[in-house]
């Protein structure tokens, strides 16, 4: 399904349209001496201005970025980060911000999601009516280009696309191709003004409506509807590259189909099914698919899911709405809202419209909190159960030096894409102010502890003494016990109660230690699951760790067993991990599988998938994430990356074409592979 | 009661209704020249070793304690790399019935159940059947070659519900020569299942040029009858199982597949392996 599209748009023919501003917009503004959101304003205007109309072959859903800046950086907190648009502060000017503030990632509005039913429903004039200067003008650019858009499409015949043209942004939709372009134009701009993890929200939701009106009129024909929903995936793909990422792929564009509406009935619907089949059609990595479940969610929403699971691409991921919205009111959110979550980017759990937490602030690495452990107590501990306070106390230690570090969080304001919050200036909150914090390397944590409590107190089969000098020294002449430990020692993921449920109490101790803190801005704090870049960046704090893990080897991906435990499979994975209490977990990170992709080389394959899946949610885990690997195609794509331009994998929640990835994230998805199911 | 086991893989996919666990048991007396499982064939506890992964730290032939590793001439205990491991673990059918019964929640949610197979799971028969007896809680099945005795295999027929068996080659001389062994038997307890009534499929292993002629699958066709058939396509890794085993591939080189005319069949479709 157009395949002329998806062709043009993967052999990235567009980006001979494009073309830097020239413009140094910071120097510009630093002179003017310029507020914030007149900055954000006037560069986005002025882009908008120099913006060409592109219309590509079979394109019916338009807007693709032409104007670009790759000579931009952007400043963070160690070194440089290249993004494509313009900066609007100085470096100078920047680091004093960052002197008095605490700056989030990139420091612009993320993973938050706007009012889409209510943009659908009244199109951007209707907010243009309460906005203040800068938004009025931010809003008058974007129509003047979607205008210049429309003039080009009846240049060149496309007369449906004119039509839409003159409908949205302007008003609200009326038709399912007016509700998808006017998605992509809000899109587009959120992106252009300078967020980023612009994410899409309950999609089958908000836009589904539109569909099934034009099927029950007989407007569209379900083919149809498919092929325009194609379309506007392919949207989703054609500006990546100039996103604000760590590796292109990590954009944050997720959409979140199914769950309860806020009485708590099943949402799952016609468009729900048709987005899993566009995806599967189109093999691209955006947008990427959640899936909404719980307890009672039939089997053939798992069916439908495994089908696009087995294409390869690293989605759908399934969060469990059992586990979530019980979590989520634990921390104090109102059940409706709770009942209205979306995944964003990745894993993170969001509220739309009224939820504006910051949920990867912090990540707290279990590994060096055993590491620390193991070094300053073990010598002193009499019994296991002292040393395990001590893990505790650290726990808490670690937790309180991340949160100290988060005071005056400043966010850059968006007088565009704020305007679709019904709050007087989102970047400065919402309605949930919560902060997340991350707890990386569960699986290594818990397998050293199991071995310390085995071998050092149970066993006495090895000193405290031994067992350190062991560690400090890589295990280099102690390769018996190293094998020991690696490969005939409780390790997470067998359901064996002697380490699962010492993960269960890092997971309790980690919840305990954030409970009844509060952030800056007054909300609490959310433990989560969720690696992202500290599977790379944990390990290299710490040396050799008393698992058997060796000094530079890799943390599992998320919430996942250790890359070199021999497991029982996927029964005893998933079984091992839900032991811990994952209600109090809910900041979002999955549970990640990697099965062969030989696996699905016969239906009955997806069939059972689907079935594993349903297991997972029904014995009360989180959140699933199941990937397909196949070494030697990967491997041979290292070689000849000439051959494999639009190979896909997972990362950590978020897919990438492998050939495009820097070497460390190639190897390490290389080493997951050795473990697949 | 012990036996020997070599594996117990979690959510298999082919082996059965639903998604099982199937439980490997080591022995066999077929040899077939292609087979994937080779250290199905000895009921004897064997060394696994990946050439690759190996350092040739020597440790392994050093200090070698237990009584195992001793027969064995190398211990897996002092390899670090991961190179060596052992195949084949002397279990109590009272312990694995019990492990595989853990299991037995998730697997009668998801219609699935447990599969005995190997090996072949009827060369310890008195292990196999006494496992199957005690599993009452949860789906049975075997997957066997058939080759068995007559009391065996009617013993086995009850304490399953369904049953996988193969049969590779028609003709009794040719089955000899590339199996070791002759068909009657098996063709017998085929009969024998068919009138049981028990629910089967019968598998046929695609093996280029020896088990994918025409004349070979027109023949097994007739025999099978209205049975339900899955066609095994052979699977291109093989040759690297006997490697880790330090045993050569009988069959050498792999000829070009047959194209299968699955209409021969009354009721077959094709698996991809």
């Amino acid at each position: 399904m157009l395949e002329e599209l998806r062709s043009y748009i993967l052999k990235k023919k567009h980006h001979a349209f494009r073309s830097p501003s020239g413009i140094d917009f910071a120097a510009e503004f630093a002179e003017k001496r310029l507020n914030p959101r007149a900055r954000v304003a006037e560069r986005f205007v002025r882009i908008c201005e120099m913006e060409q109309p592109l219309l590509m072959p079979q394109e019916r859903i338009v807007l693709t970025r032409t104007v670009t800046d790759p000579n931009a950086i952007f400043i963070k907190e160690e070194g440089e980060d290249r993004i494509d648009l313009p900066c609007i502060y100085t470096k100078e000017e920047w680091l004093q911000v960052k002197e008095k503030h605490f700056i989030h990632e990139a420091g612009w509005l993320s993973n938050v999601i706007p009012d889409y039913s209510l943009i659908l429903e009244k199109g951007l004039l209707f907010f243009r009516k309460n906005a203040d200067e800068y938004s009025c003008k931010m809003i008058d650019a974007l129509i003047d280009l979607t205008d210049r858009y429309a003039m080009e499409a009846e240049n060149q015949g496309k007369m449906d696309v004119v039509e839409t043209l003159k409908k949205v942004p302007r008003y609200g939709a009326t038709s399912f191709q007016e509700a998808l372009q006017m998605i992509r134009i809000v899109n587009f701009a959120a992106w252009l003004e300078g967020n980023y993890h612009v994410t899409l929200g309950r999609f089958d939701v908000y836009c589904g409506p539109y569909l099934e009106k034009d099927l029950a009129t007989g407007v569209l024909r379900e083919e149809e509807a498919l092929e325009l929903l194609c379309d506007f995936f392919m949207a989703l793909n054609k500006d990546t590259d100039l996103y604000y990422s760590i590796q292109r792929g990590d954009n944050g564009q997720s959409l979140t189909l199914g769950g309860v509406d806020a009485k708590g009935h099943p949402q799952f619907n016609m468009l729900s099914r048709l987005c899993l089949l566009a995806s599967k059609e189109l093999k691209v990595i955006d947008p990427k698919i959640n899936i909404r479940v719980d307890k009672n969610t039939p089997v053939e929403v798992y069916e439908l899911g495994s089908e696009l699971t087995a294409v390869g691409l690293g989605f759908p991921q399934y969060t469990n709405d059992d586990t979530v919205i019980a979590g989520l009111l634990e921390k104090g959110y109102e059940l409706e809202d709770a009942r209205n979550y979306a995944i964003a980017a990745c894993w993170e759990i969001i509220i739309p419209v009224v939820g504006t937490d910051i949920i990867n602030v912090g990540a707290l690495s279990f590994a060096k909190v055993i590491d620390r452990a193991f070094h300053e107590y073990l010598k002193k501990a009499n019994s296991f159960e002292e040393f395990l306070k001590y893990v505790d106390l650290i726990i808490m230690e670690e937790t309180e030096k991340i949160l100290a570090r988060i005071q005056n969080i400043w966010v850059i304001p968006s007088p565009f894409y704020g305007m679709f919050f019904p709050f007087e200036d989102v970047s400065k909150g919402g309605k949930y102010n919560n902060l997340g914090v991350h707890g990386t390397g569960i699986a290594t944590a818990a397998d050293s502890l199991a071995a310390i409590k085995k071998y050092v107190f149970e066993e006495k089969s090895i000193s405290a003494e031994a067992y350190i000098e062991a560690v400090d020294a890589d295990f280099v002449g102690y390769e018996s016990l190293l094998a020991k430990l690696r490969y005939d020692s409780p390790k997470m993921g067998n359901d064996d109660d002697f380490v699962d449920d010492l993960a269960a109490h890092l997971m309790s101790s980690f919840a305990d230690a954030l409970e009844g803190k509060r952030s800056s801005r007054g909300g609490q704090i959310r433990a989560g699951t969720g690696s992202a870049m500290y599977y790379l960046w944990h390990p290299e704090e710490i040396g050799a760790s008393p698992d058997g893990r060796r000094k530079g080897e890799g943390l599992g991906t998320n919430y996942s067993p250790s890359l070199y435990a021999r497991c029982n499979g996927p029964f005893s994975i998933v079984k091992s991990f839900c032991k811990p209490e994952l209600k109090r977990i809910i900041n979002g990170g999955p549970l990640t599988l990697e099965f062969l992709s030989s696996m699905f080389e016969n239906p009955e394959g997806i069939e059972k998938l689907a079935l594993l899946v349903r297991t997972y949610i029904k014995l009360g885990g989180h959140q699933l994430q199941l990937n397909t690997v196949n070494r030697e195609t990967l491997r041979d794509a290292q070689k000849h990356p000439e051959r494999y331009p639009q190979l896909v994998v997972r990362i950590w929640g978020w897919s990438a074409y492998f050939v495009e990835l820097d070497k460390r994230f190639q190897d390490h998805v290389i080493a997951r592979t050795e473990y697949a199911l | 009661m012990t036996g020997i086991v070599f594996d117990i893989k979690e959510f298999a996919v082919h082996d059965g209704p639903g998604p099982r666990v199937t439980v490997f048991l080591k022995g066999c007396p077929l040899r077939c020249k292609w087979c994937h499982n080779p250290e199905g064939h000895s009921s004897e506890i064997e060394l696994f070793w990946k050439k690759e992964k190996c350092t040739g730290c020597g440790l392994c032939r050093q200090d070698i304690e237990h009584e195992l590793c001793k027969q064995l001439g190398r211990c897996w205990h002092h390899c670090a790399s991961g190179a060596l491991s052992i195949s084949g673990q002397k279990w109590e059918a009272e312990a694995l019935v019990e492990r595989l019964l853990s299991y037995a929640p998730i697997l009668n949610d998801c219609g699935g159940g447990i599969t005995l197979s190997g090996g072949e799971p009827l060369f310890q028969p008195e292990f196999a059947l006494e496992v199957l007896k005690r599993l009452t809680t949860v789906h049975r099945a075997i997957e066997t070659s058939g080759y068995a005795d007559e009391t065996v295999f009617l013993r086995m027929l009850e304490v399953v519900d369904f049953v996988i068996m193969d049969i590779k080659l028609a003709d009794s001389d040719v089955h000899r020569s590339y199996t070791g062994v002759r068909n009657e038997e098996i063709l017998d307890n085929f009969a024998r299942l068919k009138a049981s009534h028990k629910p089967h499929l019968i598998r046929v292993p695609l093996i280029p040029q020896i088990t994918d002629t025409e004349e070979n699958l027109s023949a097994i066709a007739r025999i099978v009858g209205d049975s339900p058939v899955e066609l095994l396509e052979y699977n291109q890794l093989t040759p690297t199982k006997y490697a880790m085993l330090q045993k050569e591939f009988p069959l050498g080189e792999i000829a070009q597949p047959s194209k299968v005319d699955l209409s021969i069949f009354q009721n077959a479709k094709l698996l991809k392996l």
